[in-house]
């Protein structure tokens, strides 16, 4: 059997079906079966990359039917590489939460289902080129995400969790509804196809259907106004979640926005509306994590900001700033995970995950700290780490269009970025007392993951033509939309 | 005047269909009580789905079966990809809708209330 | 104040779609002439009897066409009996009997859902075998079988569901359905795909359509389990007892 795309999501549904039937033999299974699972995914991962950097996209059509008449798969240098990143990121992930103590004293067999079927869900949005299936796998995230959010007994999990299927299903309401009026004006549901037939849509249509997907989409991806659900969801969910949700889930959300408006929108100012939005939610979500006192809402808020400065290097248009926003996509999941995670441990015996409780960790957590330290130094863009590379790319890429409101902007961000995290990295190693708080420290496992990460960014940071090509690919890819409709459309 | 008559049921139909989404969504909105916001949810949710199915009718049309009665006749029928979009949509409805409730019978028994104004402890 | 905000904003929303939504008026047909197979509705309509064997197009497409989709509904199906558990999951203690919120009903009521349950199981199977012949099919059957569970949990106060029972059936649909999957992968085809016989049989036949009638029997029964079980959880929540 030939690998394809579609084991990403066939293999860990069958998992997933067959692990309660395991658990009744012996209830470890329930935890490695999903571990194996997403180790296969990563498998299948470097199996389909390698066979698109040499021979070109792969597309796979389901059930037989070629599109646009059945769904099909788009594994391109886009898709593909974030789906890579998501399914290393989900085993590593896996491996990091693997005996996680917060994790075992719950019912563990449904925290491991529903984690690999987040990942696979969000590994799902990216690879489709329909948009009805692109729905249906946003609400397979979805239904895991609210599950996952509301896992810890005793905190504001379900609180945060409501909160976030309300405005979860606000999104799925207006995405519904756009995929109603594009269905009615194009006749089809297959990307490419409606890419296509775009031109045909009267101008006001097209603007209705795509103000419908923004808000939908904006809400997966974490844009203002529509982000409010994010940080108490990533507070509140236990740490790997956390660490899921920036790093996996997020990028399916923003994948999907930048699908809409690449490829199958052709509307004048769509790019514009990303640079201004994504300008709104990064100068108000990072003004925002500066006044957290909680460590989780604070990485939540800066997340988000992230994100917002992916969208501008998105928006930007050019095939180097799009380089440079898919740069950061794969950074932020890389040290935001690493942060998460650390930062999990830091604030693990503390239930408010106050900051100020991790004074003088640095001596009592050393190889956490200075992982934390790490990942903070990397996100705010110092060298020699990844997240220097990111920024100064897309700065350069701004420069080239003259947008020095943008250069400066971004530049200011990052400087409130450093206030916030410097804080977390002085309270770590010359905060004033003892802190009261009694550190935790980390399984074998986590911490081997925890070094993996750092490991990768400090390599990125050093050697960034390990994954330029990658990246330079997945850019190519994206900008060429024509080349997109004649793979899935060979006929036409 | 043929066009009119056209506008006039076009407008009450998807009107309807969309007063359902506005209702609900104003239960989601203004409502307190956790158990009406779930209902407004479903609410919305119908309301959504009977859009869906109204977009596939085409006048004159029949439901997309092939009995034995209609088999070799050149009947019109309806567009059936709506009604497999709702299919999908109902149940994708459902389970969000059971979620939330099992959220709101845990949000009771942890804050011994419903309401959501008793039980804001996270804010912005 | 709030409440007029709210109203004003709905209301302008309201009006939105309905501008957006009059561009399509009401009964035009959208699909075009059956025969030119521009739409992917057209298609279907003209397809599916030479192509599939099954007379109901709405189940071809749903298993069929677009079953990657419903494997995806069903899984959103599994993933929240899943989540229901994690949420509201109990220790159980020892001696710990599940006691449930409802008054025992009258002796009619219990009567009368034990004469009319097997009935309307009946009725729910009937409608998932058929589904690729008649209006109905995999989903619509599975909830008609839990409405008649739900009966027979309301009516009766120490109604017990084997969880076990429901657990296998449930496991077991799903990896019937991934399977035929698989099976359409590992066979030279693609995923999904109904070559798994070689006759597709004929139309209006109650054994055609290949996998597709397997398939929606499957579902039928997961949709059937799942949904009880969700109703099962939600009604033995023991009452806060301080």
């Amino acid at each position: 059997m030939v690998i394809s795309p579609v084991h990403y999501i066939a293999v860990p549904l069958l998992a997933a079906f067959t692990i309660p039937l395991f658990a009744k033999i012996h209830k470890e299974l329930t935890r490695i079966i999903p571990g194996i699972v997403l180790l296969y995914l990563a498998y299948v991962s470097y199996v389909l990359m390698s066979k698109v950097m040499t021979t070109g996209p792969i597309v796979e059509v389901i059930a037989g039917w070629h599109a646009p008449w059945g769904i099909n798969l788009v594994y391109n240098g886009f898709s593909g590489f974030i789906a890579s990143l998501m399914s290393i990121m989900g085993f590593l992930i896996w491996l990091y939460t693997y005996r996680f103590k917060k994790v075992d004293d719950e019912p563990a067999l449904k925290f491991y289902i529903l984690f690999l079927m987040m990942v696979a869900g969000s590994i799902g949005i990216v690879i489709t080129g329909d948009v009805f299936n692109m729905f249906v796998f946003i609400e397979i995230v979805g239904i895991t995400s609210y599950s996952l959010t509301a896992f810890y007994r005793g905190r504001d999990g379900a609180e945060a969790s409501f909160k976030y299927l309300l405005i979860g299903s606000f999104a799925s309401v207006f995405l519904l509804l756009g995929i109603m009026l594009l269905y009615t004006h194009v006749g089809t549901l297959n990307m490419a196809e409606i890419a296509q037939k775009m031109h045909t849509i009267p101008t006001s249509a097209k603007v209705s259907i795509f103000v419908m997907f923004a808000i939908a989409l904006g809400i997966e991806a974490e844009m203002f106004p529509l982000n409010g659900w994010a940080p108490d969801a990533y507070s509140q969910a236990p740490g790997p979640i956390g660490a899921g949700f920036a790093g996996i889930v997020v990028k399916a959300g923003v994948y999907a926005l930048i699908r809409i408006v690449f490829t199958l929108f052709d509307i004048e100012g769509a790019f514009q509306y990303l640079i201004v939005m994504g300008l709104i939610t990064m100068i108000i979500a990072e003004v925002a994590a500066i006044r957290q006192t909680n460590l989780k809402r604070m990485l939540a808020y800066s997340s988000i900001g992230q994100m917002g400065v992916v969208l501008i290097g998105f928006g930007i248009g050019t095939t180097e700033a799009i380089f440079a926003a898919i740069f950061l996509m794969f950074n932020h999941a890389v040290i935001k995970g690493l942060l998460f995670m650390s930062g999990s441990f830091l604030v693990y015996n503390d239930d408010k995950k106050q900051i100020v409780s991790l004074s003088r960790f640095g001596k009592k957590l050393p190889i956490v700290s200075f992982l934390f330290a790490l990942g903070a130094f990397a996100i705010v863009g110092f060298p020699p780490f990844a997240g220097f590379w990111s920024k100064l790319y897309l700065l350069l890429a701004a420069a080239d269009k003259n947008m020095i409101f943008l250069i400066a902007t971004i530049l200011m961000v990052s400087v409130v970025e450093v206030v916030y995290y410097l804080r977390v990295v002085g309270k770590l190693y010359f905060g004033k007392e003892e802190s009261t708080v009694e550190p935790k420290k980390p399984a074998f496992n986590s911490l081997i993951v925890m070094l993996i990460l750092g490991g990768v960014i400090i390599l990125v940071g050093v050697y960034p033509d390990v994954i330029t090509g990658f990246i330079q690919n997945a850019a190519d890819t994206l900008a060429d939309k024509a080349s997109y409709i004649s793979n899935v459309l060979p006929s036409l | 005047m043929f066009g009119d008559y056209q506008n006039v049921v076009t407008m009450s139909v998807y009107g309807s269909a969309i007063a359902l989404i506005l209702i609900g969504l104003y239960g989601v909105l203004i409502k307190k009580h956790l158990m009406k916001i779930v209902i407004g949810l479903s609410v919305v949710d119908s309301g959504v789905n009977l859009m869906f199915v109204a977009i596939g009718y085409i006048k004159g049309g029949t439901a997309p079966i092939f009995s034995p009665s209609v088999i070799d006749k050149n009947v019109q029928m309806v567009d059936p990809v709506p009604q497999a979009l709702v299919l999908t949509a109902i149940v994708i409805g459902f389970a969000v809708t059971a979620v939330a409730l099992s959220l709101v019978i845990r949000l009771y028994k942890h804050h011994k209330t419903a309401r959501i104004d008793q039980i804001k402890s996270l804010k912005w | 104040m709030k409440k007029y905000l709210a109203i004003f904003l709905l209301l302008i929303v309201g009006f939105y779609l309905i501008q957006a939504f009059n561009l399509v008026p009401f009964g035009e047909n959208r699909i075009g002439n059956v025969e030119d197979e521009s739409t992917v509705g057209a298609f279907y309509l003209k397809n599916t009897v030479p192509k599939t064997s099954v007379a109901n197009v709405v189940t071809a497409i749903v298993v069929n066409y677009r079953g990657f989709d419903t494997l995806g509904e069903v899984t959103v199906l599994f993933l929240a009996t899943t989540g229901l558990g994690s949420i509201l999951f109990r220790k159980r203690k020892h001696g710990e009997e599940e006691e449930r919120v409802l008054k025992e009903s009258s002796q009619l009521v219990r009567i009368g859902s034990r004469l009319l349950f097997p009935f309307i199981a009946l009725l729910g199977i009937y409608v998932f075998i058929h589904g690729h012949l008649t209006p109905g099919g995999g989903f619509q059957g599975g909830a008609i079988i839990a409405t008649g569970f739900l009966l027979m949990l309301v009516a009766y106060k120490n109604y017990r569901l084997g969880h076990g029972t429901l657990t296998w059936v449930e496991s077991f649909a799903g990896i019937t359905f991934a399977g035929i999957g698989m099976w359409g992968l590992i066979t030279g085809g693609t995923f999904l795909e109904n070559n798994a016989f070689s006759g597709l049989g004929n139309v209006n036949d109650l054994i055609s359509g290949g996998v597709i009638p397997i398939i929606y029997i499957a579902v039928g029964l997961k949709v059937a389990a799942e949904l009880t079980g969700v109703l099962d959880i939600l009604l033995n929540i023991k009452p806060n007892k301080n």
